[in-house]
């Protein structure tokens, strides 16, 4: 879902004001910027990763780039957009030096993480994080770009400079992949009503 | 048929686009009509409930925040390390030293210049000498015109006992005083001479003489050419 903090037009045009003073050296701006990314890009890159110490490397090589980079933001898209497409990149050839997980993961055919219907929201959730992980690292930035983030499909596109059509092919992969994986999301009903039964007790 | 087509033509579309309607970025005429498939579809009514939990689970609040300080204080140390002046330096295009500069910029500082200027000298100084005492010949031929001296080069018949060396040497008036060296080569001056003469003396009668006796008799294989008679100069020396 879209965070409203970031999509509103005052925040874009703020983060716009906060590129250009960048570009001039502001690093009072720079610190604004990191603190209004960090907390949405660490969220999404550690249950991408599962591991802190990678994620900060993506925040930090992300910002690195931002703070010498600003100058070539030409608002040809949201800053949002130009940042995370630089997170992108930065986060895919992170993960693939880490581990060849996305690579494996194209030729394992995994099974179920489990048979048993989640206690609660926090299982099911739990079960959905090792289960992106499983993903290859595409599909799964794809999946947290959409559902995390919010962005729309030609918004991905730019971030992950491929065409729209790759991207909802990606989701599409992604969607069944975790509907193999967790079998509790094809049957929301009844996962929600134990969902609601799980915090009722 | 073509009903039947655009049913699934529009139905494998509206799956497609499932994520965008759960996460509310889809608009305008794509979202009615995606909307309107999905009130018609319970496949893809339930698919959409699917997406909905998906962005719920995603979407809410952490049970842990990841405080950003850290992070930013190595970020910020990575970039004043990058940075002599704070800020523009950091993104100011690196001019590249010119060659040359790059060279002088190693000779830092005054004192290594200096020690290695001197070692530079001292090199080339052994350099020039030894090249200098490779390009002298090392050998020198008998033919080879020397300047004359006292000592005449003379070669006997390899069979010929040392005894009857000595005895020809004898009657032709001759002592041996250097030889016989790898070569057969003798060294042998008129038994009158007391030591050979310096370098650059002329020939002296008496060697001519001992050489024209000796360039008759058949045992002497060869003898040294001696200089013309108003030449200068002193006898090839056997190295």
């Amino acid at each position: 879902m879209a965070d409203p903090t970031y999509r509103g037009a005052a925040s874009v045009a703020r983060e716009v004001e906060l590129l250009a003073r960048i570009a001039e050296g502001d690093r009072k701006a720079f610190e604004e910027l990191y603190n209004l990314y960090h907390r949405r890009m660490a969220r999404f890159l550690m249950r991408l990763t599962r591991r802190y110490d990678l994620a900060e490397e993506v925040i930090n090589d992300t910002f690195w780039v931002v703070w010498r980079k600003a100058g070539d933001f030409r608002g040809d898209s949201q800053p949002s957009t130009w940042i995370l497409g630089i997170a992108y990149r930065k986060a895919r050839s992170a993960f693939r030096a880490a581990s060849r997980l996305a690579e494996q993961n194209l030729t394992i055919e995994s099974e179920p993480l489990t048979a048993e219907t989640p206690a609660g929201t926090e299982e099911l959730r739990d079960w959905l994080g090792q289960a992106l992980v499983q993903l290859p690292v595409e599909q799964r930035l794809a999946v947290e770009l959409c559902y995390e983030l919010g962005y729309s499909c030609e918004e991905i596109a730019a971030i992950m400079n491929c065409p729209v059509n790759t991207v909802k092919t990606r989701l599409f992969h992604a969607r069944a992949k975790l509907q193999r994986l967790l079998p509790q999301l094809a049957t929301p009903t009844a996962a929600a009503a134990q969902a609601r039964e799980g915090r009722a007790s | 048929m073509n009903m039947n087509m655009h049913m699934a033509s529009a139905h494998d579309e509206t799956w497609l686009l499932l994520p965008w309607l759960a996460n509310g970025r889809l608009t305008g005429a794509q979202r009615s009509q995606v909307e309107e498939h999905v009130r018609a579809c319970a496949s893809c009514a339930q698919e959409l409930s699917a997406q909905r939990q998906l962005c719920a689970l995603l979407t809410e609040p952490e049970r842990v925040t990841y405080a950003p300080g850290p992070s930013l204080r190595k970020l910020l140390d990575r970039i004043d390390d990058r940075t002599s002046v704070p800020g523009r330096a950091a993104r100011a295009p690196v001019r590249e030293p010119a060659p040359f500069g790059r060279l002088t910029a190693a000779w830092r500082p005054p004192g290594l210049a200096w020690a290695a200027t001197f070692l530079l000298t001292v090199a080339l100084g052994v350099l020039t000498a030894t090249a200098y005492h490779w390009s002298r010949p090392v050998y020198a031929t008998y033919s080879t015109a020397r300047p004359a001296g006292e000592v005449l080069h003379v070669a006997f018949d390899r069979s010929l006992p040392f005894g009857e060396v000595e005895e020809l040497l004898r009657s032709a008036g001759a002592r041996v005083v250097e030889g016989p060296g790898t070569t057969g080569i003798f060294g042998i001056v008129p038994s009158g001479s007391v030591a050979p003469r310096a370098a650059g003396a002329t020939v002296s009668p008496q060697l001519r003489v001992l050489a024209a006796r000796l360039h008759g008799d058949a045992r002497v294989r060869w003898i040294e050419p001696l200089p013309a008679e108003d030449s200068q100069g002193s006898p090839p020396q056997d190295h």
